[in-house]
Protein backbone atom coordinates (compact mmCIF):
# COMPACT_ATOMS: atom_id res chain seq x y z
CA UNK A 1 0.00 0.00 0.00
CA UNK A 2 1.01 3.42 0.30
CA UNK A 3 4.08 4.40 2.25
CA UNK A 4 3.62 7.79 3.79
CA UNK A 5 6.66 9.80 4.67
CA UNK A 6 5.89 9.41 8.72
CA UNK A 7 6.01 5.67 9.06
CA UNK A 8 3.62 2.65 8.38
CA UNK A 9 0.47 2.61 6.51
CA UNK A 10 -1.04 2.45 10.14
CA UNK A 11 0.06 3.37 13.09
CA UNK A 12 0.73 -0.31 15.25
CA UNK A 13 1.45 -1.52 11.60
CA UNK A 14 4.91 -2.44 10.40
CA UNK A 15 7.16 0.66 9.50
CA UNK A 16 7.37 -0.08 6.09
CA UNK A 17 10.02 -2.66 6.12
CA UNK A 18 10.60 -5.40 3.93
CA UNK A 19 7.38 -6.09 1.34
CA UNK A 20 6.57 -9.64 1.13
CA UNK A 21 7.36 -10.16 4.38
CA UNK A 22 6.34 -12.85 7.36
CA UNK A 23 2.78 -13.47 7.58
CA UNK A 24 1.11 -11.48 10.03
CA UNK A 25 0.86 -14.83 12.34
CA UNK A 26 4.22 -14.98 12.33
CA UNK A 27 5.10 -11.13 12.73
CA UNK A 28 4.66 -10.75 16.17
CA UNK A 29 8.19 -11.89 17.14
CA UNK A 30 9.55 -9.02 14.85
CA UNK A 31 6.98 -6.80 15.26
CA UNK A 32 7.84 -3.52 15.91
CA UNK A 33 11.39 -3.47 17.78
CA UNK A 34 12.90 -0.22 17.91
CA UNK A 35 16.26 0.24 18.22
CA UNK A 36 15.59 2.31 21.88
CA UNK A 37 13.60 1.08 24.91
CA UNK A 38 11.68 3.65 25.82
CA UNK A 39 9.72 1.26 28.66
CA UNK A 40 13.54 2.38 30.25
CA UNK A 41 12.68 5.99 30.13
CA UNK A 42 9.05 6.22 31.29
CA UNK A 43 8.40 8.91 34.03
CA UNK A 44 11.71 10.22 33.49
CA UNK A 45 13.17 13.44 31.95
CA UNK A 46 14.31 12.67 28.15
CA UNK A 47 15.55 15.22 25.92
CA UNK A 48 14.08 15.35 22.27
CA UNK A 49 15.10 17.06 19.15
CA UNK A 50 13.02 17.24 15.90
CA UNK A 51 13.69 17.79 12.60
CA UNK A 52 13.81 21.55 11.48
CA UNK A 53 15.53 22.26 14.79
CA UNK A 54 12.70 22.36 17.91
CA UNK A 55 14.21 20.64 20.94
CA UNK A 56 12.32 20.14 23.87
CA UNK A 57 12.29 18.18 27.29
CA UNK A 58 10.19 16.42 29.79
CA UNK A 59 8.97 13.43 31.91
CA UNK A 60 7.67 10.43 29.23
CA UNK A 61 4.16 9.33 29.81
CA UNK A 62 3.85 7.36 26.91
CA UNK A 63 4.94 6.27 23.80
CA UNK A 64 4.02 4.07 21.00
CA UNK A 65 5.79 2.03 18.03
CA UNK A 66 5.81 5.03 15.51
CA UNK A 67 7.40 6.52 18.34
CA UNK A 68 5.09 9.30 19.11
CA UNK A 69 5.38 10.46 22.38
CA UNK A 70 3.58 11.88 25.20
CA UNK A 71 5.74 14.16 27.43
CA UNK A 72 4.36 16.09 30.86
CA UNK A 73 6.06 19.50 32.25
CA UNK A 74 6.92 20.01 28.80
CA UNK A 75 9.83 22.46 28.38
CA UNK A 76 10.71 24.44 24.85
CA UNK A 77 13.78 25.48 24.30
CA UNK A 78 13.84 28.77 22.07
CA UNK A 79 16.01 29.16 19.11
CA UNK A 80 17.59 32.57 18.28
CA UNK A 81 14.92 33.97 15.39
CA UNK A 82 18.16 35.09 13.30
CA UNK A 83 19.84 32.21 13.50
CA UNK A 84 17.55 28.83 13.95
CA UNK A 85 20.54 26.66 15.03
CA UNK A 86 21.66 28.49 18.17
CA UNK A 87 19.82 28.07 21.49
CA UNK A 88 18.78 31.59 23.09
CA UNK A 89 18.81 29.96 26.80
CA UNK A 90 15.24 31.40 27.00
CA UNK A 91 13.37 28.32 27.71
CA UNK A 92 9.33 28.21 27.77
CA UNK A 93 6.86 25.38 29.88
CA UNK A 94 4.22 23.89 27.65
CA UNK A 95 2.45 21.52 29.86
CA UNK A 96 1.54 17.96 28.36
CA UNK A 97 2.90 17.32 24.90
CA UNK A 98 2.64 15.05 22.15
CA UNK A 99 5.83 14.65 20.38
CA UNK A 100 5.13 13.18 16.37
CA UNK A 101 7.30 10.20 16.04
CA UNK A 102 7.80 10.75 12.47
CA UNK A 103 9.53 14.48 13.60
CA UNK A 104 11.60 12.73 16.33
CA UNK A 105 15.03 12.62 15.23
CA UNK A 106 16.86 12.12 19.02
CA UNK A 107 15.95 11.22 21.93
CA UNK A 108 18.42 11.10 25.52
CA UNK A 109 17.98 11.25 28.89
CA UNK A 110 17.91 14.92 29.88
CA UNK A 111 20.72 14.85 32.23
CA UNK A 112 23.38 13.21 29.59
CA UNK A 113 23.15 16.17 27.27
CA UNK A 114 25.78 18.72 28.21
CA UNK A 115 27.70 21.91 26.38
CA UNK A 116 31.53 21.17 25.34
CA UNK A 117 34.20 23.34 23.68
CA UNK A 118 34.03 23.63 20.14
CA UNK A 119 36.77 20.19 19.17
CA UNK A 120 36.70 21.70 15.59
CA UNK A 121 38.46 24.86 16.34
CA UNK A 122 42.22 24.46 15.92
CA UNK A 123 43.68 25.08 19.41
CA UNK A 124 47.44 27.15 19.37
CA UNK B 1 -10.10 -0.06 17.21
CA UNK B 2 -6.61 0.11 17.87
CA UNK B 3 -4.08 -2.05 16.31
CA UNK B 4 -1.55 -3.84 18.28
CA UNK B 5 1.63 -2.57 19.51
CA UNK B 6 3.00 -5.17 21.69
CA UNK B 7 3.87 -4.85 25.12
CA UNK B 8 1.75 -2.43 26.80
CA UNK B 9 2.56 -0.35 30.31
CA UNK B 10 -1.65 -0.55 31.66
CA UNK B 11 -0.74 3.13 33.42
CA UNK B 12 1.15 4.69 30.45
CA UNK B 13 -0.41 7.69 28.21
CA UNK B 14 -0.75 6.36 24.10
CA UNK B 15 -0.27 8.91 22.23
CA UNK B 16 -2.87 8.80 20.23
CA UNK B 17 -5.62 8.63 23.23
CA UNK B 18 -4.30 12.12 24.02
CA UNK B 19 -5.11 13.72 20.62
CA UNK B 20 -8.20 12.36 20.59
CA UNK B 21 -9.27 13.30 23.62
CA UNK B 22 -8.81 16.42 22.29
CA UNK B 23 -11.39 16.25 19.73
CA UNK B 24 -14.22 19.37 20.26
CA UNK B 25 -10.81 21.26 22.23
CA UNK B 26 -8.10 24.10 21.37
CA UNK B 27 -4.78 22.81 20.61
CA UNK B 28 -1.70 24.34 19.39
CA UNK B 29 0.11 22.59 17.16
CA UNK B 30 3.69 23.66 16.60
CA UNK B 31 5.02 22.74 13.09
CA UNK B 32 8.41 21.52 12.24
CA UNK B 33 9.34 24.54 10.56
CA UNK B 34 8.94 28.20 12.37
CA UNK B 35 4.63 27.82 11.72
CA UNK B 36 2.69 27.47 15.02
CA UNK B 37 -1.21 26.98 14.97
CA UNK B 38 -3.89 27.07 17.46
CA UNK B 39 -7.56 25.81 16.54
CA UNK B 40 -10.21 23.84 17.26
CA UNK B 41 -9.60 19.85 17.04
CA UNK B 42 -12.50 18.50 14.69
CA UNK B 43 -10.76 15.38 14.03
CA UNK B 44 -7.95 13.19 13.07
CA UNK B 45 -6.92 10.19 10.96
CA UNK B 46 -4.07 7.54 11.54
CA UNK B 47 -1.25 9.72 9.51
CA UNK B 48 -2.28 12.35 11.88
CA UNK B 49 -3.57 14.70 8.97
CA UNK B 50 -6.16 17.20 11.45
CA UNK B 51 -9.20 19.15 10.51
CA UNK B 52 -9.23 22.28 12.48
CA UNK B 53 -11.66 24.99 12.69
CA UNK B 54 -11.50 29.00 14.03
CA UNK B 55 -7.76 28.59 13.21
CA UNK B 56 -5.14 30.80 14.02
CA UNK B 57 -1.91 30.35 12.16
CA UNK B 58 1.47 31.91 13.34
CA UNK B 59 4.60 32.49 11.17
CA UNK B 60 7.14 33.00 13.55
CA UNK B 61 9.79 35.09 12.16
CA UNK B 62 13.04 37.77 12.95
CA UNK B 63 11.01 40.54 11.99
CA UNK B 64 8.01 38.98 14.13
CA UNK B 65 5.11 37.10 14.37
CA UNK B 66 2.76 37.11 10.94
CA UNK B 67 -0.98 35.68 11.68
CA UNK B 68 -3.48 34.67 9.35
CA UNK B 69 -7.07 33.15 10.69
CA UNK B 70 -9.11 30.64 8.80
CA UNK B 71 -12.54 29.04 9.36
CA UNK B 72 -11.86 25.37 8.72
CA UNK B 73 -8.84 23.50 7.64
CA UNK B 74 -6.92 20.38 7.28
CA UNK B 75 -3.51 20.14 8.07
CA UNK B 76 -1.55 17.89 6.17
CA UNK B 77 0.23 16.22 9.24
CA UNK B 78 3.78 15.47 7.31
CA UNK B 79 5.15 18.50 8.84
CA UNK B 80 3.71 18.22 12.54
CA UNK B 81 6.35 18.07 14.90
CA UNK B 82 4.76 18.72 18.44
CA UNK B 83 0.90 19.06 19.78
CA UNK B 84 -0.15 20.66 22.91
CA UNK B 85 -3.64 19.32 23.68
CA UNK B 86 -5.53 22.55 25.56
CA UNK B 87 -2.94 25.34 24.00
CA UNK B 88 -3.74 28.78 23.32
CA UNK B 89 -0.71 29.68 21.42
CA UNK B 90 2.81 31.04 21.64
CA UNK B 91 1.66 34.29 22.93
CA UNK B 92 0.50 33.01 26.54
Amino acid sequence: GPNPGGGGAKPGGKPGGKPGGKGDAQSEKKHKETIIDLSKHMDKPIRVKFAGGRECSGILKGYDPLLNLVLDATTEYLRDPEDSSKLTGETRQIGLTLCRGPAVMLICPADTLEPIANPFVPQD
Amino acid sequence: AMASSGPQNPSQIMPLELVDKCIGSKIHIKMKGDKELVGTLLGFDPYVNMVLEDVVVYEISSQGKKVTRLEQILLNGNNIALMIPGGEGPDN
